[in-house]
């Protein structure tokens, strides 16, 4: 979708400005806009000024970030109507470095001694990347720009846990995770426990590969061991749905898809079939929402997990009233809307932001308290958010909701959400 | 297709098409209810490891499963072969493959001599070549337990083609025996072609290995793959009646 956007992405080594790759956006830069590019970084580096970001009064933008003092990357956005946030570009950048360490470990990337090399590996990296560039089908996806983990919440979960978590102790391993269209329906406790970009970016991975039977892949983790890389197995035990785990050097992948994959899962397959069904309209399907909600993205803050919910409003609307964005366009505007909340009012010490930049009002900056709720009008739909200590909500209504209505349906989605399925 | 018998080489016999099991079977109207049960809505259909197709349950179907791996210089279309194979879209963009990836495809055949129908189930293993080269636990791992070989090579890159002796002895092990073919990709791009005619045929009397022809259409339906997906089975079907001194169904599962 970025990549529509006219989002490019360029890859250069820190210290000599070589290009290694660019990605995305189907007219490339001219290699002079790409030397200036550099250069501008490098000037104000000289200087003593770390350049981050720059919006052009046309509404495109420029973020750099330089990773490990040894490879620069350059998101460029193109589309000239502000709408690629300086919060997604640095989210790409991020997401960018990471694949790349998922797949060549920090070792190599750090200690760049032959750049043709590295160019040449450095492709190997590309399927990861379009995927971040082009989501595809993911478009209810939102890992990449919350680095929560999207999950899925279907029934019978005890037994999914109890499955997996033998499973896993049986492929020698303390690292498991079952997913679901894509998504995380449960995992093992120390799947958890790794860093949530590391989850998502495994999420990311698994969809890839979701066409073929099975994998064994070299993961370097960009957090939990970015120089020894680990084995990813993954299996697809039924079309939809399918189970990985972290492994050592064994079991080998021939071992496990003979042997423990059919020990472990056969006895499940009704109920693998049955979550699958369950769970094709909604990732959640127990839970009811007011009709006028279009869709919504809630996050537990603590477990760094996501549940984004299509709302069961459908896009046929009587003649006189306003027309109502389609589904695609529903999840577009929640990853602005959340884009908009977490930059603006719901700021955290994590969050990339540039404060002093004068372009943005400065609202937030005048006060020292941090907002618990904010909502939004727009021409398509009304938006509101709230946050708690635990949990933070993003909710997209139809424009026939009243605005005053919006505060009390949001709270009240929040607490029966939480209430009937303790997420 | 050709198949030529080469008994000076040393190789596994090759064996003649249509000696085994029942030629183009999937054009016969008897195969229909077999076939109708690896296609959803007009599309193959992608098995998971807990699935199989579903036979009505007053007919028994044995299935057989073979490990292949698919051997080859990087670029040559091993995944895009097994996609194809499996009946999948094929890749339009050329991603590498940086670990093993493996694809699960059932085929119906019927057996000539006792007019048997068995299911194959074909495990293609495919790895790409960096990534071979750059973990060393890949290799012993595709080549655990296989009983086939595909080697690629690719019609419009003669180093692929001048790379098959190669990719032949690393895989190969003298005390084991393994079905191997040699699969020329991208065959539709003919008017770019970088090997002749005259080389394969060299190269197969050379080798005693068969070379197949594959590329281009993929909408073709099973007429485009059920040359060589017939020829593998042949081949791993014989070979197993020859090391279990022709007791049948030496691999069921």
């Amino acid at each position: 979708m970025l990549q529509a956007e006219g989002v490019q992405l360029l890859c250069l080594t820190a210290s000599s400005g070589v290009p290694l790759f660019t990605r995305g956006s189907s007219k490339q830069l001219p290699f002079s806009v790409i030397g200036s590019l550099n250069g501008v970084h490098m000037f104000g580096g000289g200087q003593g000024v770390q350049l981050s970001c720059c919006e052009t009064d046309r509404g495109d933008r420029v973020v750099w970030r330089v990773f490990r003092e040894s490879v620069m990357l350059i998101a460029v956005s193109s589309s000239g109507d502000h709408t690629v946030t300086e919060l997604q570009l640095c989210r790409l950048l991020e997401n960018t470095w990471n694949c790349m360490v998922l797949v060549l470990g920090q070792e190599e990337l750090s200690n760049v001694r032959n750049v043709e090399r590295l160019k040449r590996d450095l492709r190997s990296c590309y399927r990861l990347i379009d995927r971040l560039l082009d989501r595809g089908e993911d478009e209810s996806v939102m890992g990449d720009l919350t680095h929560c983990a999207d999950c899925l919440l279907p029934q019978n979960t005890s037994l999914l846990q109890e499955a997996l978590d033998a499973f896993t102790q049986a492929s020698e391993s303390e690292f498991g995770c079952l997913l679901i269209r894509g998504r995380v329906a449960v995992a093992t406790e120390k799947w958890w426990r790794l860093v949530s970009q590391e989850v998502v970016l495994l999420s990311l991975l698994m969809r890839c590969l979701s066409g073929t039977t099975s994998c064994d892949y070299p993961v370097f983790l960009p957090v939990g061991s970015p120089t020894v890389a680990h084995r990813l197995l993954r299996f697809q035990l039924i079309q939809g749905v399918d189970v990985c785990t972290l492994c050592g050097p064994a079991p080998s992948l021939h071992h496990s898809e003979t042997e423990l994959v059919g020990r472990f899962w056969s006895p499940l397959m009704d109920i693998l079939h049955g979550c699958l069904e369950q769970t094709q309209h909604s990732p959640a399907p127990s839970i009811a929402l007011h009709p006028d909600i279009l869709a919504l993205l809630l996050i537990n803050r603590e477990s760094s997990r996501s549940l984004s919910l299509p709302g069961c409003h459908t896009t046929v609307t009587p003649q006189d009233a306003p027309p109502v964005p389609s589904t695609l366009r529903r999840w577009e505007l929640l990853r602005l809307f959340y884009t908009f909340a977490v930059t603006r009012y719901f700021t955290t010490g994590e969050m990339v932001t540039s404060q002093a930049d004068p372009l943005q009002e400065d609202f937030s900056q005048g006060f020292c308290h941090v907002p618990l709720h904010c909502y939004l009008v727009t021409e398509e739909c009304k938006c509101y958010g709230l946050q708690t200590p635990q949990h933070q909500l993003f909710l997209l209504a139809a424009l026939s909701m009243p605005t005053f209505a919006l505060r009390s349906v949001a709270t009240q989605t929040l607490t029966s959400i939480t209430a009937t399925t303790g997420f | 297709m050709e198949h030529e018998r080469d008994e000076s080489s040393g190789a596994p016999l090759l064996i003649p098409h249509g000696s085994v099991i029942v030629a183009d079977w999937h054009r016969c109207p008897d195969s229909k209810e077999y076939f109708s049960k690896i296609f959803q809505k007009k599309r193959r259909k992608t098995f998971g490891l807990l699935e199989a197709p579903a036979m009505p349950p007053q007919i028994h179907v044995d299935t057989v499963r073979y490990k292949v791996f698919l051997a080859g210089k990087s670029g040559v279309g091993k995944t895009a072969l097994a996609a194809r194979l499996g009946g999948s879209d094929i890749p339009t963009m050329h991603y590498e493959t940086t670990g093993i990836e493996t694809t699960a495809v059932f085929w119906p055949v019927k057996l000539k001599d006792n007019g048997q129908v068995l299911f194959f189930k074909f495990h293609f293993w495919d790895c790409g070549e960096n990534a071979l080269r750059r973990f060393d636990h890949l290799l012993p791992s595709c080549k655990e337990k296989m009983d086939a070989v595909l080697f690629l090579f690719c019609f419009t890159d003669h180093g692929s083609f001048e790379d098959l002796s190669n990719q032949i002895s690393r895989v190969s092990h003298p005390s084991h025996r393994i079905v191997k073919l040699v699969v020329g990709t991208k065959f539709d791009l003919f008017m770019h072609t970088d090997v002749t005619e005259r080389e394969i045929r060299t190269f197969q009397e050379t080798s005693g290995l068969p070379v197949f022809r594959v590329g281009g259409d993929v909408n073709a339906g099973l007429g485009e793959v059920a040359p060589l997906l017939n020829a593998l089975a042949e081949h791993l079907w014989h070979q197993d009646c020859v090391t279990a001194s022709c007791a049948p169904l030496s691999s069921q599962v």
